[in-house]
């Protein structure tokens, strides 16, 4: 059990990144040119608000006080106001968290489910017709855009079929499957596609390696070789792949939220890039990429998991 | 080892092999040199001007006179399509030779040098890394506002975080091997032995990754375009066009259609161009 | 020959993703009688393995096809049967060892999970079962704790236990025949005795039929009944081994005989060498004193401190001019880590090194200037030891600009250093990808007389090539020591080539030097149990001098 000891001690390696990650949203909002108080409170601010601002986030004072301000704000769950929907931004991306959430867990679920059968037909007839043909729509769906994929599902199966809604989010459970069956589907269908690619390639290396080589020579048939060893040894690369691109799949829930106008982060995000919503702005980027650091620390756990060499 | 090598076979190799990446290498080359050629003669080859609104064939279907039909403005698509190439090449080839430059060099010296260097340099790329690729691009562009400038200099600012991860780890396994040993104990400079004898080696990878971050530049300047932070109306790009298409997409199909289909095509060619380059130059990510 | 169990008959094996098809098995003709060992030897290139593979049903691609021939195993034609009966072939009938074991293992499968598969599969057992069964095979191969060693993974292994591993598993459902292609190789002369020795002691208590192939005829004088020779894919010459050993037929086995470095090296009497020994007390030109090298191996400040590897601890060493020192060691010796330190390549923790009177340590610079100018190194692996981009011509030119070499002498000068390692002035234009593994070698060699160096360190420079080339190599080291006066640093895990180029040498143990001398000493009168159990386990050629595996890892006392 003591391989598992990092994910104590990991945590405390991650707070240098956790800190990178402030400094960076500080210095982003920072950035914008203007007077930083009527920035962050939008043009129409009254002089009570701006003066409260001020003294709050001690903008009058040196940048690296004022950073010191924000790392105590922060600290206490305090991350400003939004100018648009005038609450608290900790508040008002709580709420918008679900959505996105449900979103990546059955968009990786489906892409999953997709990947893993189509890389097994490819790397099993490796060279033949259905290896081409996975291969070549894979190394395609690599350069689907997501926001005109979404369109063009809207069209066959919203439009035509009238099977899934166009646009929205459910309230009870199933109602919102039922509405993040196209967006899920859209992103999945791309990530799918980077999966395959690499799996396959994974699962074609481990039928030609030496331990599928020294399984055949005991007399393994070719299902026990496949199913005991190449697969086991083609996960690890494939979950790390995951875990890198988990980056890129938020990325594609931002654009696909907004096609499909579901009240998540991502198009929270571009809501507030738009009304010039700088709190919010700080805010979504703060918790996505402490997202996106959790994610990887749990791919660590799986990766640790299924390998057993692998130490951190 | 001395003898000609014919104990060992890779089942894959042989003249399918050879055959499979020469197919690539000319099908992805073919689709390249394609639209370099449209988007360099685009006032030739276009029927009409980009931007040019005939408010006579609003939103028609494809025809004779416009192949690809037209938008909501009377706007000809195979016009817009055309000239649009001009700017997603420009996006795919900007965003990614800055971010090649700037990761290659930085790659290499924090590889080379190691220690201090090499930490501080590992630390800020964990950091750019814990932020999602897009989200942190639609920060920055978010303050410097819309347009292709702000997208290509968030573009400068994220990107090279790749290629220096890619290369520093070829460098820190050359730096160990053989040959870079002899150059060290021949007494040859640190920069030779950086610039002469490592990084030709080392970049082979960066090369094949470039096609396949072609595909990812394309892709997500489309999608900024597209999120209207990107390339402003009433510019021809195929993510904007695909936006102005939206509205309309399911009674005028083709102005979604057709852009969309383009970047599929362009993204299918530099991933063929990869894969083939992967395997002339014998590198696998 | 006892009646055979296998009978291989005209069998033809070609490749067909070039045309014509290249014939890589030639109608080779073998039998394996019950309870022998056969030894296949030959070079890399020689089709031994191939052969192998091609009876297990094995090729390793889909345009190698057996195009004619039978092999014959209780009656039935292994050519004609379908993949299904192969199944209860290979494995049962069957079973097969290999190279390195540690990539043919299954990394993230239970060693014990690996030898009870077969047993479940094969005699459809039970778990329970399957584990007793793999439990007490484990037991037999040699381990120690099978219970607790049966749930444990490769990796947590050494080389020689995860070898034991693969003959578990190869011996799992209790095969009649077991292929072991070069299962000693990748391993320490020592170790390779134990498993030697087990293969023996298995077959007298399984009667099992071995067939042993390798590369070193030491190996197969030590432990075959019978020795079949190929080369080029076809089988030059077989028999009995002391008669074959004694009296080769074939010209190829001739020159394999006598390529074999365990040969006392003929017509050379002892006297120069001692001579050699004699001139020396003039002025060491390397001595190295106390010399400590460490390496940090991760630790953090969360796992508990700086951990370091002790690579070389304390070692004392004095080189004089003109002399050819011979440090050998099994891995991890730290034989490499001293070489490299002593050419200023490595940090020193502690000690000196002084080359030609300047000390490493003291005057940094300037030893450092010295040594680059004056030494230079010849590696392990030839391929990876010259740049890829670099054609041969390159590599020299860069290096005799380097040195200040006038533009204009630079062709004569690398058509010289050509000549130097005998290879032909075309090289200068190719690349290492399209010369063999000796071509490179010597382009190695030339590289490093670039420097008109007074004190070269090989290290393994020759453990990646076959006999033959190895012998030219060597022969190529004896006669630019005699030509060109050089010092030689030969760093080698194989203590035959040593004895016949090194007039001293060194034994390396876990960092340290556990016993030197002069080479014909040190190999007659050993004072080191360690090094005796060395030089006992290395396979002579001659049948009569048999190896001693060594029971147990005997550490020296202390140096």
């Amino acid at each position: 059990m003591h391989r598992y000891k990092f994910v104590f001690y990991r945590p405390l390696q991650l707070l240098p990144v956790l800190f990178g990650i402030s400094v960076i949203t500080f210095i982003l909002v920072r950035m914008i040119p203007g007077d930083p108080a009527r920035v962050l409170l939008g043009t129409r601010a009254t002089p009570t608000a701006i003066a409260r601002i001020r003294e709050q986030y001690g903008l009058d004072e040196p940048l690296w006080r004022q950073y010191f301000y924000f790392l105590e704000n922060l600290a206490h769950g305090e991350m400003g106001k939004s100018t648009l929907y005038k609450i608290d931004v900790l508040k008002l991306v709580m709420t918008r968290i679900e959505p996105t959430l449900m979103l990546v867990l059955v968009s990786v679920i489906l892409s999953i489910l997709i990947a893993v059968p189509l890389s097994t037909i490819a790397a099993r007839r490796q060279g033949r017709i259905a290896d081409h043909a996975v291969r070549i729509v894979s190394t395609m769906g690599i350069g689907f855009p997501p926001f005109w994929l979404a369109l063009m599902l809207i069209i066959f199966f919203s439009v035509r079929l009238d099977l899934f809604p166009v646009s929205g989010y459910g309230r009870d459970p199933l109602d919102k499957l039922w509405h993040l069956a196209l967006p899920s589907l859209t992103i999945a269908l791309s990530l799918s596609a980077v999966l395959t690619r690499s799996l396959r390639g994974a699962m074609v290396q481990a039928l030609q390696s030496d331990v599928a080589t020294a399984a055949r020579a005991r007399g393994m048939p070719e299902g026990i070789v496949f199913w005991r060893h190449v697969l086991p040894n083609s996960l690890v690369p494939t979950i790390n792949l995951l875990a890198i691109n988990i980056g890129w799949l938020i990325g594609g829930t931002v654009v696909v939220e907004s096609v499909f106008a579901i009240p998540g982060m991502g198009q929270l995000l571009i809501r507030a890039i738009f009304s010039r919503d700088y709190m919010v702005v700080q805010g979504v980027a703060m918790v996505f990429a402490c997202a996106t650091v959790l994610i990887n620390f749990m791919a660590d756990v799986i990766t640790v998991t299924l390998d057993p060499r692998i130490k951190l | 080892m001395s003898a000609p090598a014919t104990t060992r076979f890779s089942p894959s190799a042989g003249l399918s092999r050879w055959l499979g990446s020469h197919l690539s290498l000319s099908i992805g080359a073919g689709i390249l040199v394609f639209f370099v050629l449209i988007a360099i003669f685009a006032p030739l080859v276009a029927p009409y001007d980009p931007v040019l609104q005939m408010a006579d064939v609003r939103l028609t279907g494809p025809s004779l006179a416009h192949p690809l039909g037209t938008d909501n403005f009377g706007r000809d698509m195979l016009s817009r399509l055309i000239y649009g190439t001009r700017i997603d090449l420009q996006i795919a080839l900007i965003g990614v030779i800055f971010p090649f430059i700037i990761g290659t060099v930085l790659g290499t010296v924090a590889g080379f040098f190691g220690g201090i260097v090499d930490a501080i340099f590992m630390r800020i790329i964990d950091i750019i890394l814990a932020f999602p690729f897009l989200v942190l691009m639609l920060a920055i562009i978010a303050i410097l506002g819309p347009g292709l400038t702000s997208f290509y200099i968030a573009m400068a600012l994220v990107g090279w975080v790749s290629y220096a991860r890619l290369v520093r780890a070829q460098i820190l396994v050359l730096k160990n091997s053989d040959y870079a040993i002899a150059a060290v104990s021949l007494g040859f400079s640190r920069t030779r032995i950086m610039f002469r004898h490592l990084l030709p080696n080392a970049i082979a990878g960066s090369l094949v990754f470039v096609m396949s971050d072609a595909v990812l530049v394309l892709l997500n300047g489309a999608a900024i375009s597209y999120l209207g932070l990107g390339v402003q109306p009433p510019t021809a790009e195929w993510g904007i066009m695909v936006a102005e298409g939206q509205p309309f997409v399911t009674t005028a199909w083709w102005i979604t259609l057709f852009p969309g289909l383009a970047i599929v095509v362009l993204a299918f060619g530099f991933s063929l161009l990869g894969d083939a380059l992967g395997d002339l130059l014998g590198v696998h990510e | 020959m006892s009646e055979p169990v296998l009978s291989i008959r005209d069998l033809v094996v070609r490749y067909h993703g070039v045309t014509p098809a290249r014939t890589l098995i030639d109608k080779v003709s073998l039998d394996v009688g019950k309870g022998e060992i056969l030894g296949l030897v030959g070079e890399s290139g020689s089709g031994k393995s191939l052969l192998c593979r091609s009876v297990m049903g094995l090729l390793p691609s889909r345009a190698l096809k057996i195009d004619a021939g039978s092999v014959m195993l209780d009656g039935r034609d292994l050519t004609a049967i379908d993949s299904a009966e192969m199944l209860h072939v290979r494995g049962r009938k069957i079973g097969m060892i290999f190279q390195n074991p540690s990539s043919h293992l299954d990394p993230v499968m239970k060693i014990g999970e690996q030898v009870a598969e077969g047993i479940r599969f094969h005699e459809g057992a039970t778990r329970e079962w399957a584990r007793s069964e793999a439990i007490r095979i484990l037991e037999q191969v040699g381990f120690p704790d099978p219970e607790r060693q049966y749930d444990s993974y490769p990796h947590e292994f050494s080389g020689g236990m995860r070898q034991r591993a693969m003959i578990a598993a190869a011996l799992s459902c209790r095969p009649e025949i077991l292929i072991a292609d070069e299962p000693t190789t990748a391993l320490d002369v020592t170790i390779q005795a134990q498993i030697l020795d087990l293969l023996m002691n298995l077959r007298d208590r399984l009667g099992l039929s071995v067939i042993l192939i390798t590369h070193d005829l030491g190996v197969v004088a030590q432990t075959c009944d019978r020795i079949a020779v190929m080369r080029d894919g076809q089988l030059v010459e077989h028999g009995e081994k002391r008669a074959l050993l004694a009296d080769p037929q074939h010209e190829y086995t001739r020159m394999l005989i006598g390529s074999h470095p365990s040969l006392p090296a003929t017509g050379e009497d002892e006297e120069p060498v001692r001579a050699a020994i004699e001139k020396k007390k003039t002025g060491a030109l390397l001595e190295v004193d106390d010399l400590h090298v460490e390496f940090d191996i991760g630790g953090s400040i969360f796992t508990g401190g700086r951990k370091t590897f002790k690579a070389v601890k304390g070692v004392s060493l004095q080189v004089m001019p003109g002399e050819t020192i011979g440090i050998v060691g099994e891995s991890g010796s730290g034989k490499s880590t001293l070489a490299r330190a002593i050419l200023g390549l490595n940090r020193i923790a502690s000690g000196h090194v002084a080359f030609d009177g300047v000390d490493l340590a003291q005057q940094p610079a300037k030893a450092l200037a010295r040594l680059r100018r004056e030494t230079a190194m010849v590696f392990q692996d030839p391929l990876n030891a010259l740049n890829p981009r670099y054609t041969v011509g390159d590599t020299l030119r860069e290096v005799l600009k380097h040195n200040g070499t006038p533009s204009a002498e630079i062709p004569g000068r690398i058509r010289e250093l050509l000549d130097l390692v005998h290879l032909d002035h075309e090289f200068a234009g190719r690349k290492p990808r399209s010369m063999s593994g000796g071509q490179c070698q010597r382009a190695g060699i030339a590289r490093a007389l670039a420097v008109n160096p007074r004190l070269i360190i090989a290290d393994e420079c020759v453990a990646a090539l076959d006999v033959t080339i190895q012998k030219q190599i060597v022969d190529l080291f004896a006669e630019l020591k005699e030509r060109m006066n050089l010092t030689l640093l030969f760093i080698a895990h194989d203590l035959a080539i040593v004895r016949n180029l090194c007039e001293r040498m060194v034994v390396m143990y876990h960092g340290e030097i556990v016993e030197e001398g002069p080479t014909d000493l040190v190999f007659a009168r050993p004072k080191q149990a360690y090094t005796a159990d060395l030089l006992a386990a290395v396979p002579d050629i001659d049948p009569d001098r048999p190896l001693l595996a060594p029971r147990a890892a005997r550490p020296p006392d202390a140096a």
